[in-house]
């Protein structure tokens, strides 16, 4: 074995060059698919785009602030074309039934007997529920920004991450190629469940993570709690809230709690928790998950962001969205520290 | 290294040469951020040269999810998004994790809709890979997540381990562990014939 050939080829290993040549018929070697036109863009035709579009954003803007003051009109301007089901909704402060479009600035409002199937650009689709308040907040090519006030919505995207973003009340949450729900209940709450994919859900400097078939609820002013699974044990689930609501003795029963399945509650614990608290958090997740060798306790117990993130990417490739014929995690502890 | 304010000249003249399908020297020779700068401006010349630095590695990244016939297609669907998403690459320096992580969640998504990468997708491809090359391919799929993809890009797409690096954005000494490990672990498993 000669880990010189395995790494730049140099020397000689005849195992490593057999399956080089065993394999090697898979490579890829098909030509880029043609590409469509796009727009050249400078820097300084850059600036002078954004100068143009900001002059041409600025006299449309002063001429419908004289013609027509009051909320962004539905129907007859660019932005997230929709169709309500069922009784009659409002868009821009005027009634909305069948298609519309929503456009920058305007609230969208559901009865309680309809609902409403929102298109997001062109990166996915959202059902708006009845009773819920929904606004396009902004939309271009480096992001489409909503706003729930109230109600809930189920949002499908295919996008590159941090793409698409709602905000509530409550939380901020940041698409990472996913499907999920939202929902803002009657007492200010925000409560994400994801279906497919990742989410990030940010606020008061606290981030919670949350894959497919994990929930996590956020409380105005306090920043997202601790997601755990949908499915989880009520043990867990009560510990992580008691914990997320400020009783730090909860903390050990959420971790007895936390079994091979509950990477997710675990690593989330661990991202936000404070210093003397994350060695304990630390050792807990090497019993569910084999760190990887390169991800150095220490680190990670220092609070660096690039070991605590590098064990997130790992558990997110290996375990939370690995696909359904890879293996679980076999529990070895960690070979080196 | 060139230095970033090149950038501008470099998509000056990615784009003179775009009409004739010839990339110049200047746009092979450039860095993945001016690259990035230069195909964000409408050099297709210069995205083709990111497609040829990159497309192994994506390939590698999709053949750890789904079965050979369908991987070629997620590398084509993955450059196609990435030339139409390029502007909301924050820093073009980081194309290269942007673009991997980019790669996996196609993957995952293709490998969702068609189920588990079942080995008669494995053989769709000319030439059929050869029972034991299928056999190889199943046990390195069966290998942790973290060394997966990059024995895959060493072993099946043959870029040496600072190329896995300069394409992933992993530190070469993650590569070197990687590789190392999962290379032993693949031993044992093929010697033990358990894939």
């Amino acid at each position: 074995m000669n880990d010189e050939y395995l790494w730049d080829r140099t020397g000689d290993d005849p195992e490593v060059a057999g399956l080089e040549r065993l394999l090697g018929g898979l490579a890829h070697d098909a030509p880029l698919a043609p590409l469509p036109p796009r727009s050249p863009r400078s820097p300084r035709g850059r600036w002078v785009a954004v100068a143009a579009v900001g002059l041409a954003a600025a006299a449309a803007a002063a001429y419908l602030v004289a013609r027509r003051p009051g909320p962004p009109r539905c129907g007859s301007d660019t932005g997230f074309a929709f169709a309500i089901r069922g009784g009659a909704a409002r868009c821009g402060g005027g009634v909305a039934t069948g298609r519309g479009v929503l456009p920058v600035g305007a609230w969208l409002e559901t009865p309680a007997d309809a609902t409403a199937d929102v298109t997001v650009a062109d990166i996915g689709a959202l059902t708006l529920a009845g009773g819920s308040r929904l606004r396009l907040v902004a939309t271009g090519a480096a992001e489409h920004r909503l706003e729930l006030a109230a109600g809930a919505l189920s949002a499908r995207v295919t996008a590159p991450p941090r793409l698409f973003v709602v905000d509530t009340p409550a939380a901020r949450a940041v698409d990472l190629g996913c499907a999920y729900d939202l929902a803002v209940l009657a007492d200010g709450r925000t409560r994400l469940t994801v279906t497919s994919g990742v989410v990030e859900l940010a606020s008061h400097d606290r981030i919670a993570h949350v894959t497919v078939g994990a929930t996590v609820t956020t409380v105005p002013g306090r920043g997202p709690g601790t997601p755990v699974r949908v499915d989880a044990p009520p043990a867990l689930a009560d510990a992580v809230a008691r914990y997320d609501a400020g009783d730090a003795a909860s903390l050990a029963p959420a971790l007895a709690a936390a079994g091979a399945a509950d990477t997710l509650t675990v690593w989330n614990l661990l991202a936000n928790a404070p210093p003397p608290e994350r060695a304990a958090v630390l050792a807990r997740l090497d019993q569910l998950f084999p760190r990887p060798e390169w991800i150095l306790e220490r680190d990670v117990v220092a609070g660096q962001r690039a070991a605590i993130d590098g064990l997130r990417d790992v558990l997110t490739s290996a375990v939370w969205l690995a696909p359904s014929d890879d293996a679980p995690p076999d529990g070895r502890a960690p070979s080196k520290k | 290294m060139r230095s970033r304010s090149s950038a501008p000249a470099l998509s000056a003249a990615a784009s003179s040469v775009d009409g004739s399908g010839v990339a110049d020297a200047e746009v092979r020779d450039a860095t993945v951020a001016e690259l990035v700068e230069a195909a964000r401006g409408g050099s297709a010349a210069a995205f083709t040269t990111l497609y040829q630095r990159f497309h192994r590695a994506v390939h590698a990244v999709a053949l750890a999810r789904v079965g050979a016939a369908d991987a070629g297609d997620v590398v084509q669907d993955v450059f196609a998004r990435a030339w139409a998403k390029l502007d909301t690459v924050r820093e073009p320096a980081a194309f290269p994790g942007w673009l991997m992580t980019l790669a996996r969640y196609r993957a995952i998504d293709r490998a969702r809709a068609r189920g588990p990468a079942a080995s008669e997708r494995d053989l769709a491809v000319s030439p059929p890979p050869t029972s034991e090359a299928a056999a190889a391919l199943r046990a390195i799929r069966a290998l942790p997540e973290a060394y997966r993809e990059t024995l895959l890009m060493r072993l099946v797409e043959e870029l040496t381990g600072p190329e896995i690096a300069a394409r992933t954005g992993l530190t070469p000494e993650s590569v070197r562990v990687n590789l190392h490990r999962g290379m032993k672990l693949l031993r044992e498993r093929l010697a033990g014939g358990t894939p």
